[in-house]
């Protein structure tokens, strides 16, 4: 039988979780959020442990800030394996400290630095790739299916940048949407709020038409490399890019 | 004339200029639209792999002057379109707001005057400012020739303001562009040199040279741009291979453009304002132009063949610099990892390394990647020249197969 620890689903609950084996020295096989579903060789263990809010601020003090964020990285990830990389993680970082990054010969370390960059890497390509439409009034809206779970760092980003629009964005794959209203941004699941949106409007396709016309404008001919173009901005993203989309 | 048509001929217009960039600005906003992203962010692709970061169009493709090279000289007979100021604000902010765009890139053919051609741009960019409170990215081009307190007053609107140097020395620009002299472009990089701050054109200023539309050697381009980072402090100077669009006996007759050209001067570019390169170590008289086999990092390593191979776990970050493969970033990597840990060739790789480039010029503990016998250099250069002609073939596969 192996051993499986369960935790709610947030990273809060998942910090507590491991930092409350680690020092109580229990054997860990695995560690996976509340929804998942064990198999037949499994047994799971839950355990109401209260949560200490003070954990973030305790990693961001002793391991580092850009340690901090890139074990976050790591949670947004679709890895696998991700809580259990992230305990071994821990258990190496209250050992070195803020020296851990430098630690390239455990495999943990790398695991993590491989994983965080991608997560970063993804969410700086979306804040370019995103597309909005205008609904009625003034509401901005848009969708999107990342292969890691970035609606949070999105919204942190155009919170700043579309500071004085409403907007939604929504992550079709994990059926969640982030809502703003222009002073806070909440991130909600697809059941507790149901958007109810009519999108066909003269003035919005106006406007993707005149964007479609810069767009097929703007490459030079002589010059065409699909290659590189794909290289940059991978198929995967044209669904919901509205100047490549007829292209697929 | 519609608004799709206006657009398509004034993006059009504007498309060879190669510069795209939207980084080193860091505007933040309190009221009103937008931001700017210090690193820059890329929004699409364009079909020929380019970045579109901004809305990048003329004001109007009319022009008095008559440039050789340029598709919107005087003596060509093509469409024309003007802008007005409004239009351009309307435009930029529709396509802000559903982040198409970070900013506009505004440039313009000369109408009446370079005077009157500046108070336009300057009039849409302020109302973008001032009106329509837009706090993204905008880089104009300052129109050469247009009086000094015009410059003043762009500069203060704009993250970025370029003046097209066009080619690298004085006499082709008289055979070339004979409305144009470079004074009128230098009095302007030095005016904006000498007042940039963070109010005053805060992501620094740029220029473009035109690669292959004349007889200059790649020493005579290296120099002007070498000579522009020096006296003006620029932060791009973007080359730009010729399209042939024009028809000319003053200009070659290629058929395509110079593309490895252009590639070899981006990389040597670099070079000089990263790595320490000057270049009189890259070029002399008597190799005035590029190898156009390897890159010229490579081509230094070769020609100075008894530096190398160099000890990864002690050579200086100088010496880490100048080893082909290895970027500034890895280079400190480097620098910081070795104090830890001793490195391997693996551990190379996830640091950022080219080892296919690499591997050929370095020790790592003592050891050579092969054996240490195979450190000659026809061998290497051989490889080198090798992995290039992969790599390009690579990429003409992907074009044949389109056409
Ligand atoms: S001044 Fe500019 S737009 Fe006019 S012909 Fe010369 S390069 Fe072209």
């Amino acid at each position: 039988m192996n051993h499986v620890y369960v935790y709610d689903g947030d990273y809060l609950s998942l910090l507590n979780t491991i930092f409350y084996l680690l020092k109580t020295n229990q054997k860990v096989e695995n560690i996976k959020p509340e929804n998942y579903s064990p198999t037949l060789f499994e047994n799971i263990i839950h355990f109401n442990i209260p949560k200490q809010d003070h954990l973030l601020d305790q990693i961001i003090q002793s391991f580092g800030i850009s340690v901090a964020r890139a074990m976050y990285y790591v949670f947004l990830s679709e890895e696998e394996k991700k809580e259990l990389l992230l305990y071994y993680f821990v258990y190496y970082a209250l050992k070195y400290r803020k020296k851990i990054m430098y630690q390239r010969n455990l495999k943990c370390v790398r695991e993590v630095l491989r994983i965080s960059n991608y997560v970063l890497h993804e969410s700086h390509k979306l804040k370019g790739f995103l597309r909005f439409q205008e609904l009625q009034n003034h509401l901005l809206y848009a969708e999107m299916s990342p292969t890691n779970d970035i609606l949070f760092l999105l919204s942190c980003h155009f919170s700043k940048r579309l500071k004085n629009e409403f907007w939604i964005i929504k992550d079709v794959k994990r059926k969640i949407i982030s809502i703003y209203d222009k002073k806070k941004f909440v991130i909600l699941s697809e059941r507790e709020f149901k958007l109810s949106l009519e999108k066909e409007n003269d003035q919005e396709k106006m406007i993707e038409d005149l964007w479609k016309t810069f767009y097929n404008t703007i490459g030079i001919q002589e010059r065409k490399n699909d290659r590189c173009r794909m290289n940059f901005m991978p198929k995967k993203y044209w669904k919901y890019i509205t100047e490549v989309r007829d292209e697929l | 004339m519609d608004l799709q048509e206006k657009l398509k001929i004034l993006a059009d217009s504007a498309k060879y200029d190669a510069s795209c960039s939207s980084s080193g600005s860091n505007r933040k906003s309190k009221h009103g639209v937008g931001n700017t992203a210090l690193s820059g962010i890329c929004h699409s692709f364009a079909s020929d792999g380019r970045c579109i970061s901004l809305l990048k169009i003329l004001f109007t493709n009319c022009c008095i002057f008559d440039c050789k090279y340029c598709l919107n000289r005087r003596s060509n007979s093509i469409k024309r379109a003007i802008f007005t100021p409004e239009e351009v604000c309307s435009i930029t902010l529709n396509f802000y707001r559903r982040n198409y765009i970070e900013g506009l890139f505004l440039s313009s053919g000369i109408l009446k005057s370079p005077d009157y051609t500046m108070e336009l741009i300057i009039k849409t960019v302020s109302l973008l400012r001032h009106k329509y409170h837009f706090h993204g990215y905008i880089h104009a081009k300052a129109i050469p020739g247009s009086s000094q307190k015009l410059v003043k007053e762009l500069g203060l609107l704009v993250d970025r303001l370029s003046a097209n140097i066009e080619l690298p020395t004085e006499n082709e620009l008289k055979r070339l562009a004979p409305n144009k002299t470079s004074q009128n472009v230098s009095s302007i990089m030095n005016y904006v040199n000498q007042n940039q701050s963070k109010k005053y054109v805060p992501a620094g200023q740029s220029t473009q040279m035109i690669i292959g539309a004349t007889k200059e050697s790649d020493l005579d381009i290296m120099n002007k741009s070498a000579s522009l980072y020096r006296s003006f402090h620029l932060k791009r100077v973007f080359y730009s291979a010729y399209v042939p669009i024009n028809k000319d006996s003053y200009l070659p007759s290629i058929i395509c453009p110079p593309l490895t050209r252009e590639n070899r001067l981006y990389q040597a570019d670099w070079l000089l304002r990263f790595y320490h390169f000057q270049v009189k170590d890259l070029l002399d008289f008597k190799h005035p132009n590029f190898n156009t086999m390897i890159d010229p990092k490579a081509d230094w390593a070769l020609r100075h063949f008894d530096e190398f191979p160099k000890e990864i776990s002690t050579c200086s970050y100088y010496d880490l610099l100048k080893i082909p493969g290895i970027g500034v970033k890895s280079a400190k990597r480097i620098l910081t990892a070795r104090k830890h840990f001793t490195i391997h060739f693996e551990d190379l790789k996830r640091m950022g390394v080219v080892l296919k480039r690499a591997k050929y010029f370095i020790l790592c503990n003592g050891k050579y990647f092969i054996n240490h016998k195979w450190f000659q250099k026809e061998w290497i250069e051989k490889n080198l020249v090798l992995e290039e002609k992969i790599e390009k073939e690579e990429n003409n596969m992907e074009q044949l197969r389109l056409f």
